[in-house]
């Protein structure tokens, strides 16, 4: 190499650059980072041998309506037991995909919280399989828990006979939103089959051609599978669906599961095109904005749509879809757990006390938008007419609950992949192709042995 | 002219270990964790809980296996290289235009702007370019209708067969400040601009001189850029992560994507290793060309 | 001549427009964003402003944001100092003793390079766990300094192989030790060197979200944790997230202009020659 001549700083540089600041800086940066690790280092092993009355929680509850309903459960905690002091570390990142990554690293680590939010079924069975959890045989036996929860609730958190989570509310999936203005002016009836469905959307695009009358969106992949779960449950009844879910249906030349992708693709040009680009919440809004007139979505949306200023009952009406060939609810709950190894299972334990208690599900529940956990609280609770009739019809009817996709029968290795193959479906419908991917995938995961702990009816 | 190899006396050596010391301990992690990385992708586990037992190919027979697999080699191919071969033309044109262009008093401006994506948030600009793009309310469709060209809206990454290319258009757009800021470096030694004016004396042509005269003395500095956008379009995930996650479907997928699916919401953790390794095959094939470049002209 | 003139300026304007067109549309879609309410951010006129001017999202993201840009300015500045040390090391190692090792030493660099940080996440987190400094600063620190001193080492040495051996070879002439020459006159000829790699460094580690997540705690969440978090996932208050954006923006923006002109000036030195 030549030496750099032309470059003026070289040659006076080494007297004028102050080069003692610099060493200085990254002495002190040193010190610093070192410093701060001691700290931390002696704060850790400074723990003394009474446990302190903290609880260290995960949950992915952090904004919107989601926010709100974390603080009324915490409020429940702090008026039942004022001395516990709470480390929230709340994980942004929809339905908890930022959530599980903390997570799974904090488990593998060996650095647990004390609690943290699962949905029951085959999320709550990966971490179950981790050995990352303790049986609550005997909190469910002292708060008598089982008897105060639907029998499909409870199975869903039990795990080998082991009830490992408190279920503090159930979200159902098949719920179909629609524009009740709308459907008045139009003389509508909501649909509650696939054929009055398409029928629905056909008057819709007639009176309303700009509208595309079901509103989608699948960016987050797993709306694909909501609609396609409620079309398999009308085209195959309740057992083919849980059959199905727990692998025991040979999809690759099965004749109900292609009749559901068909009845699907039928319903694709209703179905607003650019789904692959919103989420669930933005999937709504379609419905809000007058761009769509229908949306498949949870319970969950009922918060969202009064959050746009729409009230149930005066704006948008729902219905369970579908009832025919019987009524069924697909849930899922929202739970927490105590960790094995957590370091302060006393205060975890009064934690889930709580949990289960109606003063912290009405508020959360309520707010948060799900049914009540608990069969003994009264469905005139709720504000709105559509969950005080779902909670009424739970009450009556505790058996015609299911797990759904996201508190899944099906192991979550099949349940991602799945979702993905229902969203490719959703943008390009390949009724060969996509049975014979999602044959592919039953194998692949060995959904037949991984679900095998489910239990319906 | 190849220096003679110093002898490794033991006084070198003594010289040598404070300074390679704190890389090295750096390093030694790095690779342990790269060995471990390694070592999953043979080993059974999946589900939440470490699982160490062996299982030798199988997830990677899997892997090969997949649908999903095959299309995210093929969109990484397509980052390799329509995210760094135009970036490095653009920003090469840009840099030459801002040296011999009346731009003098644009500069601070012109860099300030191309700039601000680097030093921003993934977050923030996936979501930003995801409304640029939205097909219905969007803002380039929007704008394309309001000046009456409506029928050029188009799905954007909404449609499975053009999305990747939407994507990657996003990559340029942010790498494209740092890329004019190296090669416009590279540019201004004083060498260089000594042999431009006497190649503009002899009365060539500008782009002539581009392509002989600079294009030539600047390799360093392009390869630099070249291998800084192939480190990051190989590794590419911020990106697809927010404003596709993938979609539709899985059109937009990506190995990075792919192996942090595998490991956090599949929990097959052996898998995602497997996508892990085959990534690094990936940049083995591509660093390696550069690897012997660059030591060539370094130890020379 | 005169009409190559013409021509050239027709280039350099329809670049500049462009260019323009295409930098200044995100940014001034994010300001009026930010300036919306959470209801108009639902009607997703992305293109139109609101008609409220909700300039207090403003304070409400400063608010929101200050702590996590504290922590993310402790984190980002310990270790871009930490890892130009230790790249500035290890670089001059790579440059100056030449020996077969620093060959494969300088390979196993390269591919660290190419090191997707979600593959090491787990094995990262599990010994960050075991060193007890998870979930303080000092772990994401020691986290963030492996990871980078690989480049901060490449880079730096670039710089030095371009600094000539004469200027060390007087000094050691004059019996001053390797160290000492590498502080006082290696490294203060390649101050420019450590601006552009402290430059990288600092973005790099400014603008990472995986391991950030994974390792914060409430008391350390750095600037990209939070502006996911102020997002949130259910009514998404985009406002807020851009007006936080573009607060927060202005720490690595401003470093990039000051450091920058270091950043070329090392360029220029010749470190980048072909």
């Amino acid at each position: 190499m030549r030496p750099i001549r032309e470059v003026g700083f070289v040659g006076n540089g080494a007297s004028r650059v102050p080069w003692g600041p610099v060493v200085v800086a990254v002495v002190v940066a040193a010190l610093v980072a070192g410093g701060a690790g001691y700290w931390a280092g002696q704060r850790r092993v400074a723990a003394p041998p009474p446990e302190e009355r903290k609880l260290e929680i995960f949950h992915w509850w952090t904004a919107g309506g989601e926010r709100e309903a974390a603080d009324a459960m915490f409020q429940a905690l702090r008026e039942k037991y004022p001395d516990i002091q709470l480390v929230e570390n709340p994980v942004a990142g929809g339905g908890g995909v930022s959530h599980r990554v903390v997570l799974q690293a904090r488990l593998s680590a060996g650095i647990p919280p004390d609690t943290w939010q699962t949905l029951g079924g085959a999320e709550l069975k990966s971490y179950v399989d981790g050995g990352f959890l303790t049986p609550l045989d005997d909190l469910y036996a002292e708060l008598k828990y089982a008897d105060a929860i639907p029998k499909p609730l409870l199975n869903a958190v039990t795990i080998g006979g082991h009830p490992y989570v408190v279920p503090l509310n159930m979200h159902i999936q098949n719920i179909l939103y629609y524009n009740k203005k709308l459907f008045d002016e139009l003389k509508l009836a909501p649909p509650t089959t696939v054929d009055e469905l398409l029928a629905v959307a056909r008057a819709i695009k007639a009176a309303r051609p700009r509208m595309a009358p079901l509103a989608l969106g699948t960016k987050e992949k797993w709306e694909a599978a909501f609609v396609l779960d409620s079309i398999i449950l009308e085209v195959g009844g309740p057992e083919y669906y849980v059959r199905l879910y727990k692998g025991e249906v040979d999809v690759a030349t099965d004749p109900t599961y292609r009749r559901a992708l068909e009845r699907l693709a039928q319903l694709a040009p209703y179905i607003y095109p650019f789904h692959a680009g919103l989420t669930w919440d933005e999937s709504c809004g379609l419905v809000v904005s007058g761009d769509s007139a229908m949306v498949l979505m949870g319970t969950w949306a009922i918060g969202y749509f009064k959050s746009r200023g729409w009230e149930p009952g005066r704006d948008f009406g729902a219905v369970t879809f579908p009832q025919k060939p019987d009524r069924i609810l697909l849930f899922h709950p929202d739970t927490y757990g105590l960790a094995k190894g957590a370091p302060h299972p006393r205060t975890t334990r009064d934690w889930l006390r709580v949990v289960a208690s109606p003063e912290l599900q009405i508020p959360t529940d309520v707010t948060q938008g799900g049914l009540f956990a608990r069969l003994d609280i009264e469905p005139s609770r709720f504000p709105d007419p559509i969950r005080q009739e779902l909670q009424t019809f739970v009450r009556a009817n505790p058996g015609k609950l299911i797990l759904d996709q996201h508190g899944s029968i099906a192991p979550f290795s099949f349940t991602q992949a799945y979702w993905d193959v229902a969203a490719a479906f959703a943008a390009k419908p390949d009724v060969a192709g996509t049975q014979r991917r999602v044959a592919e995938l039953f194998t692949t995961y060995n959904v037949k042995n991984e679900a095998a702990w489910y239990r319906w009816p | 002219m190849p220096a003679a190899p110093a002898p490794l006396s033991r006084r070198r050596l003594a010289e040598a270990v404070p300074f390679a010391l704190p890389l090295l301990a750096c390093l030694a992690v790095l690779y342990l964790m790269l060995a471990w990385t390694f070592y999953v992708s043979v080993s059974d586990w999946q589900g939440t809980a470490p699982r160490y037992g062996f299982a030798g190919l199988r997830w990677y027979r899997l892997m090969v296996s997949l649908d999903r697999f095959w299309v995210d080699v093929h969109n990484n191919l397509r980052w390799l290289v329509l995210g760094v071969v135009p970036t490095v033309v653009a920003g090469l044109g840009i840099a030459y235009l801002l040296e011999i262009g009346p731009v003098r008093r644009l500069e601070a401006y012109l860099r300030t702007l191309i700039l601000y994506p680097a030093a921003m948030s993934f977050v923030v600009t996936g979501t930003v370019w995801s409304w640029m793009y939205q097909p219905d309310r969007g803002v380039l469709n929007t704008i394309l209708r309001s000046v009456g060209l409506g029928r050029l809206a188009g799905g954007y990454t909404t449609d499975p067969a053009t999305a990747t290319y939407w994507l990657i258009l996003i990559f340029v757009w942010q790498y494209l400040g740092l890329t004019v800021l190296i090669l416009q470096a590279s540019l201004r030694s004083v060498e260089l601009q000594e042999m431009v004016e006497s190649a503009m004396l002899d009365g060539a042509g500008r782009l002539r001189i581009l392509l002989a005269v600079v294009l030539p003395n600047i390799r360093g500095g392009v390869l630099i850029v070249v291998s800084l956008l192939l480190i990051s379009a190989l590794k590419v995930f911020d990106i697809v992560y927010v404003v596709t996650f993938g979609g539709p479907g899985y059109a937009t997928d990506v190995l990075a994507l792919f192996q942090f699916i595998a490991t956090f919401q599949q929990h097959l953790v052996a898998l995602g290793a497997g996508l892990a390794v085959v990534i690094f095959a990936l940049a083995f094939v591509i660093i390696i060309p550069y690897t012997v470049y660059a030591l060539q002209r370094w130890f020379e | 001549m005169r009409r190559r003139d013409l021509s050239l300026r027709v280039l350099v304007a329809a670049a500049v427009v462009g260019l323009s067109a295409a930098y200044l549309l995100p940014v001034y879609v994010m300001v009026v964003t930010s300036l919306k309410t959470p209801l108009e951010i639902t009607q997703r006129q992305y293109l139109v402003p609101g008609g409220n001017w909700q300039v207090a999202n403003y304070a409400t993201a400063l608010r929101l944001v200050w702590p996590s840009v504290v922590n993310s300015t402790v984190i980002a500045v310990t270790v871009t100092a930490l890892a130009v040390f230790v790249g500035g090391l290890g670089g001059y190692f790579l440059a100056r003793f030449r020996w077969p090792v620093s060959r494969v030493l300088f390979v196993l660099l390269a591919v660290a390079l190419y090191l997707p940080y979600q593959a090491v996440l787990i094995p990262l987190v599990r010994i960050v766990a075991a060193t007890r400094l998870a979930l303080t600063h000092a772990g994401l620190i020691v986290s963030y300094l492996i990871l980078n001193a690989p480049l901060a080492a490449v880079l730096m040495a670039t710089f030095f192989f371009s600094v000539p051996r004469e200027l060390e070879e007087s000094a050691e002439v004059d019996g001053a030790s390797r160290m000492q020459i590498f502080f006082r006159i290696t490294s203060v000829v390649s101050l420019p060197g450590y601006a552009s790699t402290a430059t990288l460094v600092f973005i790099q580690v400014w603008n990472e979200f995986l391991l950030a997540l994974t390792l914060s705690s409430p008391y350390t969440t750095t600037v990209q944790v939070k502006l996911a978090e102020v997002k949130g996932s259910y009514v998404a208050l985009y406002n807020l997230q851009m007006a936080a954006a573009l607060i927060t923006v202005l720490v690595p923006l401003g470093v990039f202009l000051t450091l920058g002109k270091y950043f070329i000036r090392g360029i220029l030195a010749g470190a980048l020659r072909g």
